[in-house]
């Protein structure tokens, strides 16, 4: 085995380039989670609507992109999806760098599904009697979702979401599959050229564990805001 | 359009050898380590407990394809022998799931009343046994639901070991759907393999789910 060289990685060019993947993982990750949220709670809400068809497509959605590998989501979205849209649509999406935009997309979904499923699971949480509690004050099915249900939703599947949280960052190392320069790709670019494996797959693993422990050290804040007295178990979580 | 049905017999074989193959070889090697791991877990000594919390916490924040570049490029590095791609996936995809597996044990383990240790140690079972024969039994059979689960997780995570370079059924949709030109078929096909399989998983684990939960109700 070579001698390790810890500084390598350090030097130009690496270091300016681990810096910028690093920073293309966090973009990543966090603009999917904010896309997450909106496409959860409202296919979650939607599991439950009065209207057939929202119930059905919802139900579809969350079940696709559950039992479909995140993989070949990301391959159907990024080869797929460009084939079926109309030529300047693509050209715009191409301009603006499509594998950046398909990976968010598609990390977006595949997380909004699993968001949603947290959703349906915080309306058992809050139970039948405060929906039909707002329902006979008058409120229509959307303003009882807007204001009665959907806030009290929100904060009691906190603690599912610092896991999907803590997932989006692991799932966007595939990012790289489709040529996304991100952390994952930086560390095996870094490996095959300079053949410091050793070094190069530390600090990609320690990127990782610290975005995944600040994670869940700020959601861990959040939750102690967002604890719902008398809905939820503090410390259920494991 | 026989073509297509070749490569679908293809994908299919190839899926069954190397995806399923991974998957069940991932498990069987990993439940034993995971249940050893969710004993150590809740075990007071902390020679026992500190380094099992943290392979589980360490496994768990990290994505299975930075485990894969260890077992695949960074370990043989080390050691000196080198690993086929094959190997290298089974062990990481191992590795992964038995972070994942420990803390569904652990968990059931600790949905088992206290009372059931209790009266085995009352009979004279020494605390070996009580787990071995009352609570690991009765546990395993409550967590089955959420093991299954993971496993299908697993499954589908499985087609990760694609970017190492194991010709798994997502590798061979990538190969025809370079040589024959049409991803929209290819790709639709593959997603709908796996959802098929997976969907039916999925209901499997909510019937399991159904009986646990029927059967647990009456016993705390």
């Amino acid at each position: 085995m070579q001698s390790l060289d810890w500084l390598l990685l350090l030097r130009a060019p690496y270091g300016e380039r681990l810096l910028d993947a690093t920073l293309t993982t966090l973009e990543l990750s966090l603009l999917s989670w904010v896309f997450a949220i909106v496409i959860g709670v409202v296919a979650g809400l939607l599991r439950e609507a009065p209207s057939c068809t929202a119930r059905f497509a919802a139900t579809g959605f969350v079940e696709i992109f559950r039992n479909v590998p995140l993989l070949v989501q990301l391959f159907f979205i990024y080869f797929v999806l460009p084939r079926v849209l109309p030529l300047q649509l693509r050209q715009i999406l191409f301009a603006f760098g499509w594998e950046f935009v398909s990976a968010v997309l598609t990390l977006s979904l595949y997380t909004g599904a699993k968001i949603a499923e947290h959703v349906r699971s915080g309306l058992n949480t809050v139970g039948a009697g405060v929906r039909q509690a707002a329902v006979s004050t008058g409120l229509t099915w959307i303003a009882t979702q807007c204001h009665v249900v959907g806030p009290l939703v929100l904060r009691t599947i906190v603690p599912g979401l610092t896991s999907e949280f803590v997932t989006v960052f692991k799932s966007s190392s595939l990012a790289m599959t489709i040529g996304v320069v991100e952390t994952s790709y930086l560390t095996q670019q870094l490996g095959l050229q300079t053949f410091h494996w050793v070094e190069a797959s530390t600090l990609g693993t320690v990127v990782y564990l610290l975005c995944a422990w600040t994670v869940a050290g700020v959601m861990s804040l959040v939750e102690r805001w967002t604890y719902v007295p008398g809905l939820l178990r503090r410390g259920a979580r494991p | 359009m026989s073509a297509f049905a070749n490569d679908l017999v293809a994908m299919l074989g190839v899926l069954v050898v190397f995806n399923v193959g991974l998957t069940l070889s991932a498990i069987i090697i990993a439940l034993p380590i995971a249940c050893l791991f969710a004993v150590g877990r809740l075990s007071r000594r902390s020679l026992v407990y500190y380094p099992v919390t943290a392979y589980v916490n360490v496994l768990r924040s990290s994505p299975l394809l930075m485990i894969m570049f260890w077992a695949y490029y960074t370990g043989p590095m080390i050691t000196g022998a080198p690993t086929s791609a094959y190997t290298a996936a089974l062990i990481a995809l191992a590795a992964f799931e038995v972070a994942y597996f420990t803390e569904l044990v652990r968990a059931g383990l600790q949905s088992i009343s206290s009372g059931q240790r209790d009266a085995a140690l009352a009979v004279g079972l020494r605390p070996s046994q009580a787990m071995r024969f009352v609570i690991l039994p009765q546990a395993l059979r409550r967590m089955l639901p959420s093991l299954l689960s993971q496993s299908i997780i697993a499954f589908q995570d499985s087609t990760i070991a694609s970017v190492i370079g194991v010709s798994d059924i997502f590798a061979m949709t990538n190969i025809i759907s370079a040589r024959e030109q049409r991803p929209i078929e290819l790709y639709t096909a593959l997603a709908g393999i796996f959802f098929v399989l997976c969907y039916a998983l999925s209901k499997v684990v909510r019937a399991l789910e159904a009986r646990v939960n029927a059967r647990t109700a009456g016993a705390g």
